[in-house]
Order: C-alpha cells, then structure tokens, then sequence
C-alpha cells in the first residue's frame, strides 16, 4: 500500500511536569506529578525524525512491591508479558552497562531486542534502558520508568511512568510509531499492576 | 527439527498395501468400515507437534450400533517458529442433539494461537462442547430458520470461548497446559484464529474468527469454494469497523491492529478489544452430490498455498484411490507449506465429503 515519506519532524521534547510546575505544551506526553529531581529523566530531546511520549499507570500496591518488579533488568518477563525469555550477556550480575537478549512472543511484528542497562537508582526509583540491537523496527530506542508513591502519606498506592523516545521507521508516521509503542508500554504496566497487586 | 504428527480415522489403514481400481477400492472401504465398527482401531480425535493423541471411542447410537466416522485426516507441524501453538480438534459425533432427520454432526476445528499456546488448546479442549450446548439451546426455539440459528448457536459459542480465556476459567486452562509458560492469571496478550466446522448429512456449516480458513472442494473440475473469508485488519469492512470503534490499523510489518496484531478478530487478546473482535463469520452452504473434501487449515498454509492448489493436492490423492487418502493429503499439504518455506506452524484438516453409497 502506499506511504509517503513522513516530513521530518520538528524538534519535539516530551516532559512530565513536576509537581506544582506551569503546564508545557508536549507531544503525547501525559502530565503527571513527578517528583523534581527525577521528572529530569523523561525529558527527552527528539531530534528530527523522531519522536516520543509517557505513558502512566496508577497501581494499588505499596510503591516497594512496584519497584521491586520493575528492577528486575535481568527479568522483564516477569510482567513484561510480550517477552518469552530474557538472558543477560556475557552472565554476571546486573549492572550498569549490562546488556539483555530479549525474545519476543508470536504475533508481534518483533523477534528479539538487545537492550543495555542505561540507569538503575534504587533511591530514586528511575531504570533505564536503550535498544542496542535485535529484529524490530525500533532503532534508537530509549526507555525511562520511574515508580512514586500516588499522593501523601504512605500507604497510598503507586504512580509509576515510562517515557521513551525513538526513531520513527521509514514508511510510517510519528503519530502511527507512538500508536504502536504506546499500545505496548500500556499493556506491559497494566500487567505490572496485576502483578504488582498479586505480591501485595 | 520439524515434527510431524498426522492422524487419520483408521490407524489399521495405514498399515495396508496399496489398494487401486474401484473395486478393490470398494473391498478396501468395506474392510476400513468393518474394522472400524468392531472398534479395532481408535480414531485419533486431535494433533499435535508435541505427539500427544487423545484417542476415544466413538459414541454409540443406539444399543450395539456404532457411529461411523467420516474419513478424515489432520496434520499439524511447528515449522521453522521453535513453539508449536497451533491447535486441532476432530469430535465425531459431537452433539447429542442429532439433526432433524435423525442425521449426524461431526465437529472439526483448527485453532492458530498467537502469544502462546494456551488460549488454543482451550479452544480445542471445549469449543465443541460450547457448540453442544448452544445448539441445544437454539435447538428449543423453532422460530428461527436454520441458517440464523447456527449464526446464534455459533457467536454466543465464540463468546462463551472468549469470555472463558480472558476470565478466571482461562487459569484453569493455563494451569492444565504443559506448554504454556505465563502465570497462572490473566493473559491479555495471548489469543488464537478459531476456524470450525460441522458437517452434516446435507449441510456444512463454518463459523470463522481470524486468518484460518476453510475451503470446499467441489468435483467435476469446479473451482474451490472459501467457506471463510480472512480476517485481516485492511479488509475494507473490517478497516471500516476498527476505526469506527477509535482504533487504528498501522502498517508495520503488514497490516496490524494498532500496529500489533496481523489480524482483525481472535479469541481472546483482551488488550486489544473492542477492536480485535471474537465475533465469528458464520456460513452455511448445502452440500452436493459431487464434493469431494473440505480443508481447514492455518495460515500457514494458506499464505504460501493457494486454494486450487490445495484442493488440487487433495484430490490427487484422493484418486490414487487408498482408504487414507485424507491424511496422506493433510501430510502432504503441510509439506508443501513447509517446502514452499511457510514461516508459520501449519495446521491441516482434510474431512472426505464423498456421499457413503458412491
């Protein structure tokens, strides 16, 4: 079928505004109240022909019981569902740097994804990963999550998001790239809350 | 690497000597029959790569009298994808409500999973027993012609299916399968195709949900029939629906459900819903003197096999004239998918149409 070349896109940036700050225009990006000192991690300078957005999920679970599942870098199956395995190269514990060899379930237009550990602050709660490799579409991929406690006081339940930016692949869109990465990440946090649920 | 299992109605059969000429063809049937009704040989009832047969008797009509089942063949291999999770389901005799002449129903399905096998081998372990049930339901009210109460009978059967996967009973599914590798909860990213067919005495009926298909060979030179209509998400009607509901239809890698999924409607995949629909196309076609087969097959056969080549297959076998002519062209169909380097798991069933007194 046919596909005009997309026009390169503008300069885009996506932000997930802190807490009490002035509302910034943004594409796709959900707002979303983010502690300061890690609402950093998902500004995401897009350069021309590429693009990028956030996608948030509140979860009923403690923000400890979230985390612990999204650190996991060696394990991303565990609700990462469109994963079949995961194993670390070259073995070893997990590190910054460490690099996974992911394989995909049937069905996705994907096979495998290479992926380098970019940022695991367990104070913070921010991982980080960028696609290095593997059989997809999504070159130059970044991906940042973060997990927040929902509100005041403890005991309430648990923000977490993930923003990424990407290349948008030639023949389609930046509007039909974020469709098909947002549908994904989506799916992966709403099974992050089930299963972050289960362990609480 | 690939495994083949292939199944056929008469397990005897396919250990005799090739059999040619009509009469000798005549013999070979008798004795086919024979042995069959003294229950010499189990029919196998489904296949898969993995090599497990669910072989059972076949249910009696009426005291000592034995159902005769309708030839059959059914091969299903992994290919050159590592996990086999594609799925078949061969139920003679399946529903107790016989037709209206007193006739039989013999239920046939293949089922392509996607994500995992588990949602398939669901469909294979009960959708014939939702069928059963629908159509014992649709069976008391008279008021509806036949074709409407097969489409009822059919969508609340794949609704029923649908709802089972996504719901804690597909635990209960998942937990029974050895293959599947998710947790024991709810599986949004896993579905199947479900193409499933009844044969009766004067009528087929098909009820299809996703890219599997099933095609009718007619004799004397015709050209195939599809039963089925793919349901891929550029289908005009079906692009037409999925936007209407606030999806998209991306092409990345082919077109694709939010860029996701290759196909427009699936049991199960609740994260797609409402645009990935599990709502069956239902047909019901009568059945003429001359047919010959009916093939149901996954699409890893159907992309790389067209439908005249299929039935062209098909009956090529069928006139080297041998009492297991429907598995040996279910066998060699796979073959050809595979030669011809279909990238999926292929699934055939190949169900002789040929009236009994020809």
């Amino acid at each position: 079928m046919p596909y005009t070349a997309p026009r390169p896109s503008p300069q885009q940036h996506s932000r997930v505004l802190s807490g009490g700050g002035a509302k910034a225009a943004s594409h796709g990006a959900s707002c979303a109240a983010v502690p300061a000192e890690v609402a950093r991690h998902h500004e995401h300078a897009a350069r021309a022909g590429q693009c990028c957005s956030a996608v948030v999920q509140a979860i009923a679970a403690p923000v400890g019981a979230v985390w612990s599942v999204v650190r996991r870098f060696d394990r991303p199956q565990a609700y990462k569902h469109f994963i079949r395995s995961c194993r670390l190269v070259g073995g070893g514990d997990v590190a910054v740097g460490s690099v996974r060899e992911v394989r995909v379930v049937s069905g996705l237009p994907a096979t495998s994804s290479r992926e380098r550990l970019e940022i695991l602050d367990d104070e913070r709660r921010v991982l980080s990963f960028r696609v290095v490799g593997g059989e997809h579409r999504l070159a130059n991929y970044r991906s940042v999550t973060t997990v927040h406690e929902a509100g005041a006081g403890a005991g309430t339940g648990t923000v977490v998001v993930e923003s990424y930016v990407v290349d948008v692949p030639h023949g389609n869109t930046a509007d039909e790239t974020r469709v098909f990465v947002d549908t994904i990440v989506r799916c992966n946090l709403q099974s992050l809350a089930r299963t972050a649920e289960r362990l609480a | 690497m690939s495994m083949a299992q292939v199944c056929c109605d008469s397990a005897v059969a396919a250990t005799a000597a090739p059999v040619v000429g009509a009469e000798a063809e005549a013999r070979a049937r008798a004795r086919a029959e024979r042995r069959s009704r003294a229950g010499e040989s189990g029919a196998w009832k489904h296949a898969v790569a993995a090599g497990t047969a669910d072989a059972t008797r076949k249910r009696s009509l009426g005291a000592g009298e034995l159902l005769v089942a309708r030839k059959h063949g059914a091969a299903s291999v992994a290919g050159r994808r590592r996990e086999m999770e594609d799925a078949v389901s061969v139920r003679d005799a399946f529903c107790a409500e016989g037709t209206a002449d007193g006739g039989r129903r013999d239920f046939y399905g293949v089922f392509d999973g996607h994500g995992c096998s588990h949602v398939a081998e669901a469909c294979r372990d009960r959708m014939h027993e939702l069928v059963a049930e629908e159509l014992a339901a649709t069976a008391a009210d008279s008021s509806v012609s036949a074709a409407a109460a097969w489409t009822v009978a059919m969508e609340r059967s794949f609704a029923r299916m649908d709802a089972e996967v996504t719901s804690a009973g597909g635990r209960a599914a998942a937990a029974r399968s050895s293959t599947c590798r998710c947790d024991a909860h709810r599986c949004d990213h896993v579905g199947s195709t479900a193409v499933v067919a009844v044969v009766e005495e004067h009528s087929v009926i098909v009820a299809n949900c996703g890219d599997s298909r099933a095609v009718l060979c007619r004799g004397d030179g015709a050209p195939p029939l599809p039963l089925s209509s793919d349901h891929k998400p550029d289908r005009p009607d079906e692009l037409e629906r999925i936007e209407s509901a606030g999806g998209r239809v991306i092409f990345w890698e082919g077109a694709r459900v939010l860029g996701v999924l290759a196909m427009s409607r699936a049991v199960g995949d609740g994260y797609l819903k409402p645009y990935v629909s599990s709502v069956p196309e239902v047909t019901v076609t009568d059945r003429s003197d001359g047919d010959e087969c009916l093939i149901l097959g996954s699409d890893g056969l159907w992309d790389v096999v067209s439908n005249e080549a299929a039935c062209e297959v098909a009956r090529a076998c069928l006139r080297r004239g041998r009492a297991k002519w429907c598995a040996e062209a279910a066998a060699l169909l796979t073959k050809l998918a595979l030669a011809r380097r279909s990238s999926d798991n292929v699934s055939v069933v190949v169900i002789d149409l040929r009236r009994r007194n020809h």
